[in-house]
């Protein structure tokens, strides 16, 4: 039995920390959740995560981008498997109608859009740790 | 950790504010005092900061008191707990209107999305173009008045003809797709 | 000579021309260069920062770093764009993080912001900057006798920069001082025009207007001065709506600062955009000839 996956979660919504969270929970993760891009930030340079969800629209603006692309240039960080999970459409369709563009700023990550069906959300989670699993065991 | 109460929610959201946390309020009413719009206000400011300590959601986002914040920053400059109380009217825009939750008869948030609208698309702004956004908000006479002194200052050759616009657009847009990773992928 | 990059901003294609082509006039004047910023984008006003911060930050950079590229200070004659610009500078120098995000933006229009040149609003270049007393050097035909309300508004000072005073300025007076001008005293010189509430909560807006424009009125004044496009509009093209509302007969002028520096250096009215206001500058006559 291999031991259990930890997760971290960065997001503002605490509804939909709270739902995702037990989702999670339940199917055996260990969970964490910060709720704003600096605590969030620092969480993961000093805890030890194996995946990591990110919302976007946080703070200031888009800020789970700048969370992206600040671990991409991080050489442990870049390669936590990132699940981003974005409402960023619903938020802002006014300005710009259309499809969230996925940043890639990571080597192993995927997007989702809220509200995300528990079963696709597990779906994900297991993929994106199994694709980092094989990257790792490649090397 | 627990679940974050709406008034963590404010300060995760201005977790990155120049003034000090909201927590650091002392209720003295020196922004309510200083604000030129209050007496229009729902509630106050002071009461408004209140009323997000003591978790009050609903009643603060049915609330018209941040979109009547005309940002002069006179409650920022005079707030003895140093709290950037303009900052924060943003911040609850900002939640609301990503939330899409505000008071149906109010102006301030159609004039904002079209304001925002109009300049990531031309980057500039083009008066007419704002004028539809709020026209339609108003009464009969408030309109008359409004195209009264629209007429005055076109005789007077003050409004544009044509929207202006940019050189650089592609580029632009493209810039603003890095910050706001929405629409065409890029 | 001192050169400055010039961001006009929106207002002052049209609706504050008279801003634009009497800043042009009267910095010529006083040995100010103003190179206009080649492909200038809005500031964003007061509606970007609601909906979202870094969008607000992208934009106001984009202007700053094609300013560094000039290797000149930022000039801006409307406050807002001045605040926007202004702390967009300090925001992005305190906050390498921030800088390094909108940076990323920025290379898709081949600019990088790099925070080494300053912000200044066009009241400061010529308060501050050129100073009272070389403006008094240039006047030829002072406005003795005119009292004049200085009108500060909000964004010029507030928030606050550095440790200046941001209740007891005295720097417009000053200026109006320089050129013959009596700057008249009055409460409100500080308090808000209402700004684009005029648009979105009008009768709030038409209250302040008016409460200002009472004020200047009961000190004496002939004229109101500005230094913000915003407020000219607010305070003059709304005049005839606050009468229509409060059943007030205001016929207040409300002109910008640069019109009144440039009669007294004696350059034509026409080239100072005066004819434009929809409050009849009639106070001023005997000073045009």
């Amino acid at each position: 039995m291999t031991a259990q996956k930890k997760l971290l979660i960065i997001d503002d919504d605490p509804d939909f920390v709270e739902g995702i969270k037990s989702i999670l929970e339940t199917a055996g993760y260990e969970v964490e959740a910060q709720y704003n891009p600096k605590d969030g930030f620092r969480a993961l340079e000093t805890g030890k995560f194996d995946l990591l969800l990110l919302d976007i629209m946080m703070g200031r603006g888009a800020e789970g981008v700048m969370i992206a692309r600040k671990m991409g240039k991080d050489r442990k960080l870049r390669e936590m498997p990132v699940l981003i999970i974005t409402g960023i459409r619903e938020q802002i369709a006014y300005l710009f109608p259309g499809q969230p563009v996925h940043p890639h700023f990571v080597d192993v990550d995927e997007l989702v859009e809220k509200p995300v069906e528990p079963g696709l959300l597990l779906e994900r989670v297991n993929a994106l740790l199994q694709a980092a699993e094989t990257k790792k065991a490649k090397r | 950790m627990a679940k974050p109460s709406f008034s963590d929610e404010i300060a995760n959201l201005l977790y990155a504010a120049h003034g000090n946390p909201i927590k650091t309020c002392i209720q003295c009413g020196t922004c309510s005092g200083t604000c030129p719009v209050a007496d229009y206000m729902d509630h106050t400011p002071r009461r408004i900061i209140g009323m997000i300590m003591a978790n009050y959601k609903d009643e603060v986002l049915a609330s018209n008191t941040f979109w009547y914040c005309a940002s002069c920053y006179h409650c920022t400059v005079r707030c003895p707990a140093q709290i950037d109380i303009a900052e924060l009217m943003y911040a609850l825009k900002r939640y609301s209107i990503w939330k899409h939750v505000y008071p149906e008869e109010l102006i301030g948030p159609v004039f904002s999305e079209t304001f925002v609208k109009t300049i990531v698309r031309s980057g500039r702004s083009y008066e007419p173009i704002l004028a539809p956004a709020y026209m339609f908000s108003f009464g009969v006479r408030e309109f008359l008045q409004e195209a009264i002194t629209a007429t005055g200052l076109m005789l007077k050759g003050r409004v544009p003809i044509l929207p202006p616009r940019i050189k650089r657009l592609e580029n632009f847009k493209r810039m603003i797709s890095k910050v706001i990773p929405v629409g065409e992928a890029s | 000579m001192k050169e400055y990059a010039y961001f006009p901003g929106c207002s002052l294609e049209k609706i504050a021309l008279s801003y634009h082509l009497s800043t042009i006039e009267t910095s010529k004047k006083v040995g100010v260069e103003l190179k206009e910023l080649e492909d200038w984008n809005c500031c964003g006003a007061t509606a970007y920062f609601h909906v979202d911060e870094l969008l607000a930050y992208t934009l106001c950079a984009r202007n700053l770093a094609m300013a560094e590229q000039e290797n000149l200070d930022l000039v801006a004659p409307c406050s807002a764009c001045y605040k926007n610009s202004y702390f967009t500078n300090l925001h992005l120098k305190e906050d390498p993080d921030l800088a390094d995000h909108i940076n990323f933006a920025l290379a898709e229009d081949n600019l990088h912001f790099s925070g080494n040149i300053a912000v200044k609003h066009l009241i400061e270049v010529f308060a501050q900057d050129v100073g009272p007393e070389e403006i008094s050097t240039k006047v030829s035909k002072p406005l003795d006798g005119l009292k004049v309300a200085p009108y500060y508004g909000c964004q010029i000072l507030r928030p606050r920069k550095d440790n200046e005073e941001v209740e007891q300025a005295e720097f417009f007076e000053d200026l109006l001082s320089a050129i013959g001008a009596e700057p008249v005293p009055y409460a409100l010189k500080l308090c808000c025009c209402g700004g684009s509430l005029i648009l979105t909560s009008r009768r709030a807006a038409l209250s302040m207007v008016r409460n200002l424009l009472q004020n200047a009125m009961d000190s004496g004044a002939a004229l109101i001065a500005t230094a913000c496009p915003l407020c000219q509009v607010n305070l003059e093209c709304y005049q005839s709506q606050v009468n229509q509302e409060f059943g007030t007969q205001f016929s207040m002028p409300v002109m910008y600062f640069t019109q009144l520096l440039g009669l007294a250096f004696g350059i034509p009215a026409k080239r100072l955009g005066i004819g434009k206001e929809l409050v009849s500058a009639t106070p001023l006559s005997s000073y045009i000839k």
